[in-house]
């Protein structure tokens, strides 16, 4: 058995067959005609864009009463088409350069496909894949070769191909399709949307999948974990089909409760928010009340340079741009020692998680943290934006990093800038000496959200990344439900807002737990939104509280799981 | 020529069915229409009917542009699509 990697995009599992798709392969090179037949060509390909048109006409008819969706993919290549700046160009090469068609489209889309590669919102560059549809088209037809396509599927397959066009998965048909592998493509591909918007499982960027595969093998797509089986043996056919069963039924349980409001047994209403850490939007977006953490780190990781006030602002624009109107928590900087940049070099440390890292960092590289709040307050003119620090240890933390925002204010309306004026401040609280204060905090901040991961590291005393201390790693210990209730009652008690936005709030247990101690806005991962709301509307105010009362005073972690676990097996029956 | 300038203020900027209905309106014109960032001193006037060049203009929300015409209908076709520009495309 043979085992290749890729990245899982759309979560699933599948067994099956492999089907091998070849879309149509342009073989184009460089090539001209004698004078003199420059009309002749400039009319061939004319006829080309005719026939491609009326090829996408008949697709847009068919499509728009069952899948309008679908169909504007298709109106679009229409308008890509016919875009007039494309047939000024691809004339001027066949009338001026005797450039052959087939040469001239192929030139004139690359260049523009370069053009919309370039720009920096992955939105835009995913039209590229429209660009090389169209381009294809065109290509097939100035050949006169046939439409192919995935639309008359006859068996249950896994399609395995280089690359799915939009108009290849547009019109596949979907419920043969059990799988999808390609060679190209990663999570913001054209294939990835499409895959995840059918739930069919799909693991991308496997290099030379077409080539290693054939039609007819039998495969294993495990795309929880980004792998493909090949010519599995009998025994991992039936761990993978138990697996599949136990995969299914969990996603129909929890799947169902995705888009219903987040409600308990006995009414009250709590609010799930979504962890994101990039411009990429997230499909789950439109589940959630808010964007409950938002971090920053992408941009400083994934760059070879400081990254620009003007970079940031449009990161930022961006991201509430994917939040839909919701409101978004901008997570300042969170790096330390433990990081190398190469544009910002950081001295070692013996401890980098006890060290000058997050907010310390920022408060000594001034620059640095006027350049992103000057980003984050200026995108705060364009919705609902508030901004928290990492790593608050004490007051002087949070009245020092209020008096920079003030600071960047000032500068900013000197500048006739435009902002928020009452953008909410507020912290991270994951450092037990704050948490001990919570009351004069929650006096001090407009908000706060506790990170369950980094305040059991800090209140345990245990390196999360030690995989020798994993036992140690215990965020549901009593200690830890203790600290959380303190946290939870003094800023409900001051009437400032209190979130989780650590993994604490993802796992169905400790937010159950949690609502219990008094907790009411969970934000988490996209993949347990569905679970956290159904585990929570099985449950009345008085049982939450009461559970809670309960675990509190057990004395181990394992005790608390093992009592939470059953009160949700009891209910979930 | 004629030309006004305005700011992009629906959050999903010029990108998908904005762009889209913004360069279908412009082709109800006879004039040449152009849309020019103006926050970016590199950027070049991109041609209003194009959707290929407005999407690669990558205009968000924010972003000062400046629209101009040149021809028998400019000053409708600029005033037209100033107006659908600030009517936020139907957002929110």
């Amino acid at each position: 058995m043979r085992i290749l990697k890729g990245n899982p995009v759309s979560r699933g599992i599948a067994l099956g067959k492999v089907f091998i798709y070849k879309a149509f392969k342009a073989d184009v090179h460089e090539s001209y005609f004698e004078a003199g037949k420059e009309e002749e060509y400039f009319q061939k390909y004319q006829d080309a864009v005719k026939k491609a048109q009326d090829e996408l006409q008949n697709i847009v008819t068919s499509m728009e009463a069952d899948s309008p969706e679908k169909a504007k993919i298709f109106s679009a290549h229409i308008e890509i088409l016919t875009d007039e700046e494309v047939e000024d160009e691809v004339r001027t090469m066949i009338i001026e350069n005797r450039a052959m068609p087939d040469y001239a489209v192929d030139e004139v889309y690359t260049e523009f496909a370069n053009l919309l590669e370039k720009a920096k919102d992955p939105l835009i560059a995913a039209r590229v894949a429209d660009l090389r549809d169209v381009r294809n088209r065109v290509l097939r037809i100035l050949k006169g070769e046939h439409e192919r396509n995935l639309s008359s599927l006859r068996e249950n397959v896994i399609v395995v191909a280089h690359d799915l066009l939009p108009s290849d998965t547009a019109t596949m048909k979907r419920d043969r399709v059990m799988g999808i592998v390609t060679e190209a493509g990663g999570s913001t591909s054209h294939t990835a949307i499409l895959a995840r918007g059918y739930k069919i499982p799909a693991v991308l960027g496997v290099p030379d999948a077409t080539e290693i595969m054939k039609s007819g093998d039998s495969i294993i797509v495990d795309a929880l974990n980004g792998q493909i089986l090949l010519e599995p043996e009998e025994a991992k056919i039936q761990e993978y089909q138990e697996k599949l069963i136990e995969y299914v039924k969990e996603e129909a349980e929890t799947s169902e409760f995705l888009d219903k409001i987040p409600l308990i047994a006995s009414g009250e209403r709590f609010s799930v928010g979504l962890n994101v850490g990039g411009t990429d939007p997230d499909d789950n977006a439109k589940y959630v009340d808010f964007v409950g953490l938002f971090r920053t780190e992408f941009l400083y990781m994934g760059s070879e340079h400081m990254p620009t006030e003007q970079e940031q602002f449009e990161a930022y624009k961006r991201v509430l741009a994917n939040a839909m109107g919701n409101p978004v928590t901008l997570r300042t900087l969170d790096i330390g020692g433990d990081k190398t940049l190469p544009y910002l070099p950081l001295p070692k440390e013996d401890n980098p998680f006890l060290g000058n890292r997050a907010l310390r960092l920022c408060l000594t590289h001034i620059d640095l943290f006027k350049t992103q709040l000057r980003a984050a307050l200026r995108a705060s003119a364009f919705g609902p934006l508030q901004i928290m620090f990492p790593m608050v240890g004490t007051m002087d933390d949070v009245r020092a990093g209020k008096a920079v925002v003030e600071e960047v204010k000032a500068e900013l309306s000197a500048e006739d800038k435009a902002f928020d004026e009452k953008i909410a401040i507020g912290i991270m609280i994951e450092i037990p000496s704050i948490a001990m204060i919570a009351d004069m905090v929650a006096a001090e901040v407009d908000f706060a959200s506790v990170g369950t991961n980094d305040l059991t590291q800090y209140l345990h005393a245990v390196d999360r990344m030690n995989p020798a201390l994993a036992d140690y790693f215990q965020s549901m210990s009593p200690a830890m439900l203790r600290i959380l209730g303190r946290i939870f009652s003094e800023f409900n008690k001051a009437g400032k807002p209190i979130s989780v936005c650590g993994e604490l709030a993802g796992d169905h247990l400790g937010a159950l737990l949690m609502f219990g101690l008094g907790l009411r806005k969970f934000s988490m991962n996209g993949t347990n939104i569905g679970r956290v709301k159904r585990t929570l509307s099985l449950f009345t105010l008085d049982e939450a509280q009461e559970i809670a009362k309960k675990a509190l005073d057990l004395p181990t972690e394992a005790e608390i799981i093992a009592y939470v676990n059953a009160e949700v097996d009891k209910k979930a029956e | 020529m004629y030309s006004k300038k305005t700011e992009l203020k629906n959050v999903s900027g010029l990108h998908a069915r904005p762009a889209s209905e913004f360069v279908t309106m412009a082709k109800s014109f006879e004039s040449k229409v152009t849309v020019q960032r103006l926050d970016d001193p590199e950027a070049q006037a991109a041609n209003a009917k194009s959707i290929i060049k407005i999407l690669a203009q990558g205009i968000s929300v924010g972003t000062p542009i400046e629209i101009a015409a040149d021809g028998p209908d400019e000053q409708e076709a600029v005033d037209k699509l100033i107006e659908l520009v600030d009517s936020k495309f139907g957002e929110d």
